[in-house]
């Protein structure tokens, strides 16, 4: 008997690799591994990229920072109640960098978003300036009740040239709220109407005994220069006007005097997001804030306090009256919607009929469209007499209409932003002369904008 | 008379050219299908969270990205981003500020830790607590540490600053409230959290330390320092050098406790390299340039280590 010979052994490794895949199956060499990593890596990265198959051209997907319960589900249901033909959804986002990281990262994705809201100017800039949100200036022009949204004086949308991006849809003025305990301690009148040197004047008045006047001063560039405060009409820095020198060197010459809180309490107890605290604890007497602070006040439970609180306008400059307060909470719709004209039919409907819904959660509407007592109540709650001087609150917010601004220039808003507020910390940690701080924003501010200009 | 018949040779067999395998090289045995599924959930993991990630920033470094207009807003701008790194000062500010943070935080704790080590080596009583308590401050929670150390070194009200004022001080440090002083508070809370790990390191190898070279020492009437010197110090050269290395890298990518309590502040004064891609990526929304940033970053850390690496070797005790 003889046995056969065996076959000589593979010469090469890419034989003896053949020969070993009959013996045990299938194998993967390198390349062919490689390429199905690169395969599996594309499919994931276009997997993130086109997650806008599902989209319904009847359900329209409206994106806000505002609890539902707040108001917009009511908005939501009113317009679906006009409207049986559609359904709209309502996705809240938590309005914080993470939030707005979340709408951004969904919006780039493909997620089906016909309407978002967006609240800070930096997030404006950048989603206006993305080509994200869509033109709505032919729309605006079309209805005769939209007609304030064209004014360029006072604008109160986002105007990019021609095109108009963003809608403000609330007011959020800035005023002075004062513990009347102490005002009525220091025999001072409640003001109506008063200039900056009055302010100072009170403020010193209210100082003392371990208490200071005022939590800091209030945007005094603002007042003075309204809308795009920090470009000139060229669009380069305008940091190097007076009013920014002024306000800084104000400022500090206050801290120093101990006649406004110590900016390095601000800092080290981190206490810029829970100021009504210290206003509630009296370590200061007045406090330039804005509506959604009130809610603070009108909550016995969690914020004890036992005086009332009245609200004065913001001082005026050698008769500049801005607010340094400005018109908020803008709806933006989706460029790359498939359904831009329920988008627009929605977005109305917000702006002219949906603020009766929204009042109760504390927006004042950009229009003059709810009635002041309802929004009254909604904003100083239901216990309002006993909190306030719901007179003086009337007053400041409502009679006296107070002259609020969209900023239009928005160049390197973010960057600028961040060197302003840098310098200014140290500035009025009173580690920096307030000339060099300014000098350092202003030449910033213009190496910013030579950057990112053309973007 | 003989002949010799020619002496015919068989010819060789004809032998493949052998290349010489690297040592400790595993033989290039072809891999069944079967092994590659055992390890692909972690590749895959590798594959999507590490190796796409990083082509992804070396990708992006070329381009300008703002993240919201979508993967076709995509613009390649070549070398500019790397360009704009060298004439940036706030990237030159935040690599001073890293060298300074890491090249003043990990020596000290090195120090510290060592310290702790030799001390906590010798038989005390209750030595296993006190190795536990040194070690604790490393397994705590970031943001307990944050809110902790702001309190301590609040500047009118924390503990440190009245201590130091019960002494007659008057100009007492502003801690994180002042930008002289944010970044040394930062560093001393750094070490206050790192020592007890380097700490842990050092211990074991204090521990494998051949017990027969202190005894021979001890014969030859070798005094502290020429024991230390000549035989603890070479045993824990290895252990010096990784914690070096992986201190350095940990305390040079620091996010969280900055994020938590100066936010880079006051000022700048503590924008870190990687506090200022978090600032360019996620709050300015320009991806493309903190991508070059961290490229840039990476490769000088990487430049570094090396030179780390090559410095050490030979000089340790098994060498």
């Amino acid at each position: 008997m003889t046995i056969p010979p065996l076959p000589p052994p593979p010469r090469d490794r890419r034989q003896r690799h053949r020969t070993h895949e009959r013996a045990h199956g299938l194998t993967l060499n390198r390349r062919q591994f490689g390429g199905l990593l690169g395969a599996a890596g594309t499919a994931a990265l276009s997997g993130c990229a086109s997650q806008d198959s599902s989209t319904d051209l009847d359900t329209l997907q409206v994106w806000g920072g505002v609890p539902a319960e707040d108001g917009p589900q009511q908005v939501v249901d009113h317009f679906m109640d006009e409207h049986p033909e559609y359904d709209v959804k309502y996705t809240r986002f938590v309005n914080d960098e993470r939030g707005n990281l979340a709408l951004n990262t969904a919006l780039q994705g493909g997620v089906d978003i016909d309407v978002f809201f967006t609240y800070s100017t930096e997030d404006l800039a950048m989603r206006s300036g993305s080509g994200m949100a869509a033109d709505v200036a032919a729309l605006v022009r079309q209805e005769p009740e939209l007609e304030p949204f064209l004014d360029t004086e006072e604008p109160k949308a986002l105007f990019d040239g021609e095109a108009i991006t963003a809608l403000a849809t609330t007011k959020e003025p800035n005023f002075v709220l004062f513990n009347e305990d102490l005002r009525e301690e220091a025999g001072i009148e409640l003001p109506t109407d008063w200039d900056l040197e009055e302010y100072l004047e009170v403020i010193h008045a209210l100082a003392g005994s371990g208490r200071y006047g005022t939590y800091r001063l209030p945007d005094l560039p603002r007042i003075e220069l309204g809308p795009n405060y920090w470009y000139t009409d060229q669009g380069t820095s305008n940091f190097d006007h007076p009013a920014f020198l002024r306000h800084l060197d104000l400022s500090a010459d206050l801290i120093r005097e101990g006649v406004i809180f110590p900016w390095s309490q601000v800092l080290a107890r981190q206490i810029e997001a829970y100021q009504q605290n210290n206003f509630i604890a009296e370590d200061f007497a007045i406090w330039e804030t804005a509506p959604f602070s009130l809610r603070f006040l009108s909550d016995p439970e969690e914020y004890p306090h036992d005086f009332l609180v009245a609200c004065a306008p913001m001082p005026t400059i050698n008769g500049a009256d801005w607010n340094s307060g400005m018109y908020g909470n803008f709806i933006q719709i989706n460029a790359k919607s498939p359904k831009q004209e329920l988008a627009w039919e929605f977005a109305k409907y917000w702006i002219l009929e949906g603020s009766e819904d929204m009042a109760p959660g504390g927006k004042i509407p950009t229009l003059d469209t709810v009635d002041h007592d309802l929004l009254i109540d909604a904003i100083l709650g239901e216990d309002k007499e006993t909190f306030f001087d719901v007179d003086s609150f009337r007053r400041t917010l409502f009679d006296n209409d107070p002259k609020l601004h969209v900023d239009t220039d928005l160049t390197a808003v973010a960057e600028i932003t961040q060197t302003y507020e840098q310098q200014r910390d140290v500035c009025w940690l009173l580690e920096r002369s307030p000339t060099s701080a300014i000098e350092a924003v202003h030449a910033n501010a213009d190496a910013l904008i030579a950057r990112f200009g053309e973007d | 008379m003989t002949t010799h018949a020619p002496a015919t040779r068989a010819p060789a067999p004809r032998t493949e050219p052998v290349r010489p395998r690297a040592a400790g090289r595993a033989p290039a045995e072809p891999r069944p299908l079967v092994g590659w599924l055992f390890i692909a959930p972690n590749l895959l993991g590798v594959l999507l969270f590490t190796f796409i990630p990083l082509a992804s920033v070396v990708a992006l470094s070329f381009t300008e990205w703002n993240l919201v207009s979508g993967f076709e807003g995509i613009e390649f701008v070549g070398l500019d981003n790397f360009w704009f790194v060298l004439q940036d000062p706030t990237f030159w500010r935040s690599l001073l500020i890293t060298i300074a943070y890491a090249g003043v935080a990990v020596p000290l704790t090195l120090v510290v830790g060592l310290a702790l080590s030799m001390a906590l080596n010798r038989d005390l009583p209750g030595r296993g607590l006190l190795r536990a308590c040194f070690f604790i401050p490393y397994i705590v929670n970031i943001v307990a540490i944050g809110m902790t150390w702001m309190m301590l070194l609040d500047p009118s009200a924390g503990l440190l600053n009245q201590f130091l004022g019960s002494f007659g001080l008057e100009a007492l440090p502003g801690w994180f409230a002042s930008s002289r002083w944010a970044l040394p508070a930062l560093i001393l809370v750094t070490i206050w959290a790192q020592a007890g790990y380097a700490c842990l390191i050092y211990l074991s190898a204090l521990q494998d330390a051949p017990e027969q070279l202190y005894e021979a020492a001890r014969i030859d009437g070798a005094g502290r320092w020429t024991t230390f010197r000549t035989i603890t110090w070479p045993a824990l050269l290895p252990s010096t050098i990784f914690l070096l290395i992986t201190l350095f890298v940990g305390i040079s990518q620091s996010f969280g406790m900055i994020a938590l309590i100066t936010n880079g502040g006051p000022g700048a004064s503590t924008t870190t390299l990687s506090f200022y891609m978090y600032q360019t990526s996620f709050q300015f929304y320009r991806f493309g340039y903190a991508s070059a940033v961290g490229l840039v970053t990476f490769l000088g850390i990487f430049v570094l280590m090396l030179a780390m690496w090559r410095a050490q070797r030979g000089r340790a005790l098994h060498d």
